[in-house]
């Protein structure tokens, strides 16, 4: 039993003595933060004069006068504010005092806040050596997250890899974020075709297929509608009803006959993902299979039915109050809630 | 002297002192076990110290979340709250109050405050749940939603919101609590990083006695100036920081708090939501949620993370203070026994194994065998029973033992977090952390073996929580 006890006392002991040690750290920190504080102020008043003035020595010299901790977080915070030919100008004083190379040191040594923050930090600087600091991340470094703020990094700098060869380095368990909905959103027009190529992948996570087919659909307009009808037969739900979103958003002439085929789908998602587009698209002729999934087993299909119903106007309307006014029936009462929906009479 | 007694009364009595030390041990190890598993998680996962970079990091991609804020008898400071609420910083989100039959104000106060008009919502009637009289909006904000129902308790007010919103994602957050500006944002993030396995996340709760408060914001953090606060100051870190925090990094995590939890509401209306009537409805949903997805084979997880902060106001009094831990120690105890097949049954892995064992060992056992060690050590020794070996045993395990682990907690807090301002904070709840071990443990202890007697006899009441209120904590 004396083990026990030896053993709790030198725990405990040691226990407040780390404690005291990191008191007497907190002290110097206090000391040392009302410092930076000061910095701080100095510096971005600094900034703020140099956006009137331009005077560039001036700058260099009161960032220099700072530590370089407190010069790069004041600096990102400062230049995330500015737009043009100002930020120009003062990423180009802070390119000449090196903060750069600091920014692609922490995103070598940080921890992964850290380094997530220095990549984000790097594609706003826009400097020489960003690429290749992060590229190397994307390569190496060992959290997903901080290889997913290299590549969103690098995509806004126009040097993001092959989209396949980027995800490849994020991996599969990184291919489930929905950080890579926003990598996908920043692609450029010109690379939209390897997001069609990856959104067509039936190898790849059908989640990320969906984003790819989603950040088409807003940016890509018409010109994927072909692409987005023939993703709707695929074998994975998920892309059959981006596919089907899709299309409520660009339209196309075989829209009537696939959305009514995908309303009949074994899929929950699938159906309200159809009635959903058929409502955004206008299609009245679908009346009949969206006031059908009036009376879906999940709530989520014959509300969204409903609400296309709704979305064309008094045929609509007129259709739902048919059905408000029938039989008791789980159409009857989703009828009227719609209709109900809305500040009381 | 130990001579003197007859041999089946030292062996009675050492077997016996063996039970309650090794359940002290037991109770110990799983304490140390959880320190170096949430130091390791802290090391792997720090804090973004700064909000406004999550929000241009997450903002585009941020699911939708409702907030959902049971309220019963909150008319004091509900307007205040829920202005506060109204004022996070989340790009999309919608509050909606379920005022739960409240014998005051509570609505009138919200009618007048939000100029609330009746509205028609429809709904899904996933989940079952007392009466809804009406539904309200406000024409000053389209976030906010009010639904006014019968009287049926916190977890059915939280169905009939789970019911009511829209969002794939919902909180549940206390009428009497304030969130952080940023906690929606910093809870979100396990949604947004891995939003197909994550299905509950939690945050943590902290204590607001003696903070200056403001317009439903914690403006400067303090300590609280009275002991009782201030031990749960300690108690909150260790429960939080160092408890689930470790359980979460092994995916067993078997506690969000209903104070301040996010939840996917597909999988919560899958198990049916909260369980009515239930002393630990948070618990209760959370085992439920592991039953689901592992009854279905699913990949899923339940985290805590810490940064997310919810203030909450911690109990003053003793006699309050003791009707909140009983009632916790019966919900513990009723959610044990409802879901006991769980208990290292292999089809439900680590959560049947380490998630049940650490209820059996520290929520069943603990308490009891403690309570007796208190009464029974001192007194074999006393009586010449046992030699100085156990009782020196069980002292370590006890005190010795407890500060190294209050002490431990105190010392992620500061190496990882840093949350509380000031160095001389960080003196006080150092001997907090030791102090509390000689009588607030012990005084705790002796609620939650009341707790136990009260489930054995099936008492079923809450018992009043009074409050003094966050708007009025004392500065």
């Amino acid at each position: 039993m004396w083990y026990v006890w030896n053993l709790s006392i030198l725990l405990s002991a040691l226990s407040l003595v780390i404690m005291l040690f990191l008191i007497a750290r907190r002290l110097l920190r206090e000391r040392r933060d009302a410092a930076r504080a000061g910095q701080r102020r100095q510096l971005l008043t600094a900034l703020i004069t140099f956006t009137e003035d331009r005077d560039r020595q001036t700058l260099k010299t009161a960032i220099l006068s700072v530590p370089p901790g407190v010069a790069i977080e004041a600096g990102f915070e400062f230049v995330s504010l500015l737009r043009g030919e100002e930020r120009d100008d003062v990423l180009v004083a802070f390119n000449e005092c090196g903060l750069p190379a600091l920014v692609g040191r922490q995103l070598e040594r940080g921890n992964v806040a850290e380094r997530i923050h220095a990549a984000e930090m790097l594609a706003a600087l826009g400097s020489q050596n960003a690429t290749a600091s992060l590229l190397s991340a994307l390569d190496q470094d060992r959290s997903r997250e901080v290889r997913i703020a290299a590549a969103i990094a690098l995509c806004d700098l126009g040097s993001l890899p092959l989209l396949g060869v980027a995800l490849d380095k994020i991996g599969v368990a990184g291919q489930r974020s929905r950080r890579l909905i926003e990598l996908f959103r920043r692609f450029p027009r010109t690379r939209f075709n390897e997001l069609a190529i990856h959104a067509s992948r039936v190898d790849a996570v059908p989640f990320i297929r969906a984003a790819a087919i989603d950040a088409l659909a807003r940016a890509g307009g018409f010109g994927f509608a072909a692409f987005f009808a023939g993703l709707t037969g695929d074998a994975s739900p998920e892309v059959v009803a981006a596919a089907l979103r899709a299309l409520g958003l660009t339209g196309h002439a075989d829209a009537p006959a696939i959305l009514t085929s995908a309303m009949a789908n074994d899929d929950w998602d699938v159906r309200a993902a159809a009635a959903e587009s058929a409502g955004r698209l206008g299609l009245p002729e679908l009346a009949a299979p969206l006031s059908r999934l009036l009376d879906d087993e999940v709530w989520n299909v014959r509300y969204a039915a409903a609400n296309a119903l709704r979305s064309f106007g008094q045929p609509g309307e007129r259709l739902l109050r048919q059905i408000a006014d029938s039989e008791v029936s789980r159409s009857q009462r989703t009828a009227s809630l719609i209709l109900a929906e809305g500040p009381a009479a | 002297m130990i001579a003197d007694w007859s041999d089946e009364i030292v062996l009675a009595a050492t077997i016996l002192s063996w039970f309650i030390i090794a359940a002290g041990l037991a109770q110990t190890t799983i304490y140390l076990l959880q320190l170096v598993l949430a130091g390791y998680a802290l090391s792997k996962r720090p804090p973004v110290a700064r909000s406004a970079l999550l929000w241009q990091r997450y903002g585009e991609v941020a699911p939708p979340i409702a907030l959902l804020v049971p309220a019963y008898n909150e008319e004091v400071n509900v307007v205040e709250s829920v202005h506060s609420m109204l004022a996070l910083e989340y790009p999309n989100f919608e509050v909606i109050v379920i005022n739960d039959g409240s014998k005051d104000q509570t609505l009138q106060r919200l009618i007048e405050g939000f100029k609330l008009v009746k509205f028609h919502r429809p709904y899904e009637d996933a989940l079952a749940h007392k009466p809804i009289r009406g539904l309200y909006s406000s024409p000053m904000t389209e976030r906010l939603f009010v639904i006014d129902k019968e009287n049926g308790g916190k977890a059915d007010a939280q169905n009939a919101g789970i019911n009511v919103c829209r969002a794939p994602l919902f909180c549940v957050i206390d009428g009497d609590s304030i969130l952080e500006p940023d906690a929606l944002m910093r809870a979100a993030q396990p949604f947004i990083d891995d939003p197909e396995r994550t299905i509950a996340v939690g945050g943590t709760i902290r204590i607001a006695n003696g903070s200056k408060i403001e317009a439903g914001r914690v403006r400067e953090v303090h300590l609280p100036r009275r002991l009782l606060p201030l031990f749960q100051v300690v108690e909150y870190l260790r429960a939080f920081l160092m408890a689930r925090l470790a359980w979460s990094s092994v995916n067993t995590l078997m506690l969000v708090s209903g104070a301040f939890g996010m939840f996917r509401r597909a999988e919560v209306v899958a198990v049916g939501g909260f369980t009515k009537g239930s002393m630990g409805e948070d618990l209760d949903l959370v085992i439920k949620l592991h039953r689901h997805m592992r009854d279905k084979k699913r990949k899923y997880r339940v985290q805590f993370i810490p940064e997310p902060v919810c203030w909450t106001e911690a109990p003053e009094t003793l006699s309050v203070l003791a009707r909140q831990r009983t009632r916790w120690q019966r919900g513990a105890l009723e959610c044990f026994f409802r879901y006991r097949a769980m208990l290292l049954n292999p089809r439900y892995g680590r959560v049947g194994f380490l998630g049940f064992g650490h209820i059996f060992i520290v929520d069943v056992m603990g308490p009891v065998a403690e309570v007796l060690g208190y009464i029974l050590i001192p007194a074999f020794w006393l009586l010449g029973i046992l030699s100085a070996e156990y009782l020196l045993a069980f002292t370590s395990l006890i005190f010795t033992y407890g500060v190294c682990v209050s002490v431990c907690s105190l010392i992620l807090e500061e190496a990882e977090l840093q949350r509380f301002p000031r160095a001389r904070d960080l003196a006080v709840l150092t001997a907090a952390a030791v102090i509390e071990n000689f009588g607030y443990r012990q005084l705790n202890n002796f609620w939650r073996v009341k707790g136990c007697w009260q489930f054995l006899r099936g008492d079923q009441g809450w018992g009043e929580m009074t409050r003094t209120g966050l708007g009025a904590a004392k500065k």
